[in-house]
């Protein structure tokens, strides 16, 4: 197919969103949900279908933007509606569109008891075309667009379940840090187009925020102006920070899992979180000429990586420990961009789409088994009940922490972590003053390897495995650890309930077969992507303009033998630890935790602090500004004027008395004091 | 011409305007006021016209001249009286007003205005 029909990959998503949202509630009375939920998946399919048959189509050549029409015309500057056809942005749409179409068919069967059907798949089709126009829009003003259609799509899908004040809570709190993080990307944009305007005022077109146009300009703007390389660098950076969720902005993803599962596994691990990455890939030159801000990059992302890792390990939620693995994970993403390796970042972000949509559409189907109880201390030994969901985790787990023999095969994140961890091992570009942050970065990595391996353990071990069914044990599942489907109170099922005599069930064909494409991707996707540097020469032909070839190898270091040992063996740490079932210690009574993890159930007290700080912090200062400058110095200046003026007022009142003689009597008195003084001046005057 | 000087239709005219002023001051009939703004207007047109029969010094006396000047100030009367007339006329209605309201025309009692 050709390039230039490129808009109907967006074409159909609008349209699905149009259809579910003006419609959606009609067809669902007069065809029934199946229709429904067939009328939702199916615009996604033809968009992986048109989108599959350009990939396959595209040429070496890249394609210039598809220019659909005008839109800003400001000034110099011109900012047409236009598409990017290129090896980025198709790799983009295949995952969107592709593990989108594996979800969406999987949220059928996941929402099949909501109310709500139409509205759930009028956000999620607009996501996928927001998210989609992130990635396809060929200048940043449309990448912006995008970025701000996304965090829209997620407040409402987070929000989801809104009657429950901790789903909009969680919400608002996605929106807000989003916020800050779009802040960073608006005024990045801004200084591009202060830049250019001032070094490059007759570029082609003034299309000075195109890619096409504006990478070779900022390539020779920044040469000149190297301080601006890292301003730039640093304000994208936030803007990704705040979409990636990285330190300190990451706090809103784990709140976020407060949306329905399908909503997680989509948003929150496979799509949206990696648009930060994919605007590092778009924009690397200017993190090429900048090492202090990729230095930047490789720090906090080997951070964000190390500190969601211990995190997991506090958590007892299932989606929780899986939200900090992706905040890990995106993490490792950070450190590929900020070393150079922009390549291996985007590969983690192909592989990581499948394994984690994969665990986390596994624990939508446990946690749907399990009458939406969340808290893995209350599942066992599944692995009976639920046989598909099982062996797909153990692969989407075998995945994520990288398990795979050197130079035979490998599970799909066994490749890209071995690129990022090599990626930064053998570059030197992020560094300051000599320090090599990239290459620190790359071992805390591989330790942050050996963590997940322990972590993911666990969770596989508690929720399939040991020979404890501690579900039995409740009851009634109480109110609280519960997913906030209860929030629907009246239409909530009543064979949802779970009792000693009622055993989980495996769900419906339309979830589990999302898991097992997944599952078959998480084996072999990275084999197959990573088969003899494949993907690295699809994605980038040409060496970096300023970087040029960047080598994941490191010389000396036996980095694959390092990070099967710290997949292994953290494997191994993991069974040891919780293979025959939940330890004491480790139970509801959580004062019997040991410090540590209670401190990292608490987030080491960063988001509370930042809580306070940011809330209450932010409502002292906002109510000193009310008393003290609004009401004290504005309302004091205002009202200050009223009392003076009724003061002179009150003065001036005396004189009228209301005595008509009075006045005249004033008269009279003035104009003799008149006369006397004009008398006066003429008797001067004469003289 | 004859007889009575100048200074003696000014000393007269200053008499009235005294009065008028003094009586207006003190009186609290709005009659009386009335009748005392009359004698002040009255003591102005007194000295119009003696300004008009003796005319001023430093004056180019053609005849002329004096024509124009006499007729200047025997018109300037017809005016003052044109224009007091009128304004007793509304005056007067302005205290049948307020007699028909309130029943009493003291002038002191008409101190809506007071601050």
């Amino acid at each position: 197919m050709n390039y230039e029909s490129i808009w109907l990959v967006l074409l159909f998503p609008i349209l699905g969103f149009l259809i579910q949202a003006l419609l959606g509630t009609k067809i669902e009375k007069a065809l029934g949900r199946k229709v429904l939920g067939a009328i939702a998946v199916l615009p996604i399919v033809l968009s992986f279908g048109v989108g599959l048959a350009i990939t396959l189509g595209l040429k070496e050549a890249a394609a210039g933007p598809v220019t659909i029409g005008d839109w800003i015309n400001a000034g110099g500057l011109s900012i047409p509606f236009e598409f990017v056809v290129d090896p980025l942005s198709m790799t983009m749409v295949l995952i969107i569109t592709g593990v989108g179409a594996l979800i969406h068919l999987y949220a059928t069967g996941y929402m099949n008891e909501d109310k709500e059907y139409a509205r759930f798949f009028t956000y999620m089709n607009l996501f996928i075309a927001s998210m989609l126009l992130l990635v396809l829009g060929a200048n940043l003003v449309l990448l912006y667009v995008g970025w701000e259609g996304v965090g829209l799509c997620s407040y409402l899908l987070i929000g989801f379940w809104y009657k429950d004040l901790a789903n909009a809570k969680a919400a608002n709190k996605a929106f807000i840090v989003n916020r800050i993080g779009d802040w960073g990307l608006s005024l990045g944009l801004m200084l591009i187009v202060a830049l250019l305007l001032t070094s490059q005022p007759n570029l082609a077109g003034g299309r000075y925020l195109s890619y096409d146009t504006m990478l070779p300009a900022l390539k020779a703007a920044l040469t000149s102006h190297p301080d601006m390389a890292t301003a730039i660098a640093l304000l994208l950076f936030v803007g990704a920070a705040g979409k990636s969720a990285q330190f300190p902005l990451y706090i809103w993803l784990p709140d976020a899992m407060a949306g329905p599962t399908p909503v997680s596994a989509l948003i929150h691990a496979a799509t949206m979180v990696t648009s930060g990455v994919v605007l590092l890939n778009r924009m690397h030159i200017v993190f090429e000429m900048s090492a202090v801000a990729s230095a930047v990059v490789c720090v906090i992302g080997a951070f964000t990586a190390l500190f969601a890792a211990l995190i997991a390990f506090g958590q007892t939620d299932i989606k929780k420990v899986l939200a900090y693995s992706t905040v890990s994970q995106l993490g490792f993403m950070f450190i590929a961009c900020g070393s150079g390796a922009y390549w291996a970042g985007m590969f983690h972000v192909t592989t990581h789409a499948f394994f984690k949509a994969l665990l986390f559409l596994g624990a939508g189907a446990v946690i749907h088994a399990m009458a939406h109880n969340q808290d893995m201390r209350n599942y066992g030994n599944l692995r009976k009940y639920l046989p598909i969901t099982f062996w797909t985790m153990v692969i989407g787990t075998l995945a994520i922490c990288a398990v795979g023999i050197p130079g035979v095969f490998g599970f799909a994140g066994f490749y890209s972590k071995e690129a990022i961890l090599g990626g930064a091992l053998a570059n030197s570009h992020a560094q300051i003053n000599g320090i090599q942050l990239g290459q620190i970065a790359g071992w805390v990595g591989l330790g942050v390897a050996a963590l997940t391996s322990i972590y993911m353990t666990r969770l596989t071990c508690l929720t399939f495995l040991g020979k404890e069914e501690r579900w039995r044990a409740i009851p009634a599942l109480a109110a609280d650890n519960h997913d906030d489907h209860a929030a629907e109170g009246d239409d909530h099922d009543a064979h949802h309930e779970l009792d000693a005599n009622h055993t989980p069930h495996e769900v419906p064909v339309s979830m589990w077969l999302p898991l097992v494409v997944l599952a078959i991707l998480s084996i072999g996707g990275g084999f197959a992507l990573a088969n003899g540097n494949a993907f690295e020469h699809w994605l980038y032909p040409n060496p970096l303009p300023v970087l040029g070839t960047v080598s994941t190898e490191p010389t000396g270091i036996p980095l694959a033998i390092y990070s099967m040992i710290a997949a292994l063996g953290g494997i191994a740490l993991g069974l040891a630890f919780y293979l025959k079932g939940l330890p004491k210690n480790q139970g509801f009574d959580e004062s019997s935790w040991i410090s540590l993890r209670r401190a990292e159930r608490d987030q080491f007290g960063f988001d509370n602090a930042l809580t306070v700080a940011s809330v209450e912090g932010g409502g002292d200062i906002a109510r000193g500004l009310w008393q003290w400058i609004d009401e004290g110095l504005i309302d004091g200046i205002v009202e200050g004027f009223g009392t003076v003026s009724g003061g002179i007022g009150q003065l001036m009142k005396r004189w009228q008395t209301g005595y008509i003689r009075l006045y005249a009597l004033m008269m009279l008195l003035g104009f003799v004091t008149l006369i006397g003084y004009f008398a006066f001046a003429i008797e001067r005057g004469v003289h | 011409m004859n007889g009575v000087p100048l200074a003696a239709y000014i000393a007269l005219g200053l008499f009235m305007f005294t009065t008028g002023v003094v009586g207006v001051i003190v009186r609290k009939s709005p009659i009386v006021i009335f009748m005392c703004i009359e004698l002040m207007l009255n003591s102005v047109n007194l000295t119009f016209l003696a300004f008009a029969r003796y005319q001023m010094a430093g004056f180019n006396k053609t005849p002329e001249n004096i024509q124009h000047s006499m007729m200047a100030g025997q018109m300037m009367v017809i005016f003052v009286m044109a224009v007091a007339a009128a304004e007793v006329a509304v005056g007067l209605g302005i205290i049948m007003a307020i007699f028909r309201l309130r029943d009493n025309v003291d002038i002191d009692e008409m101190n809506l205005l007071r601050g």
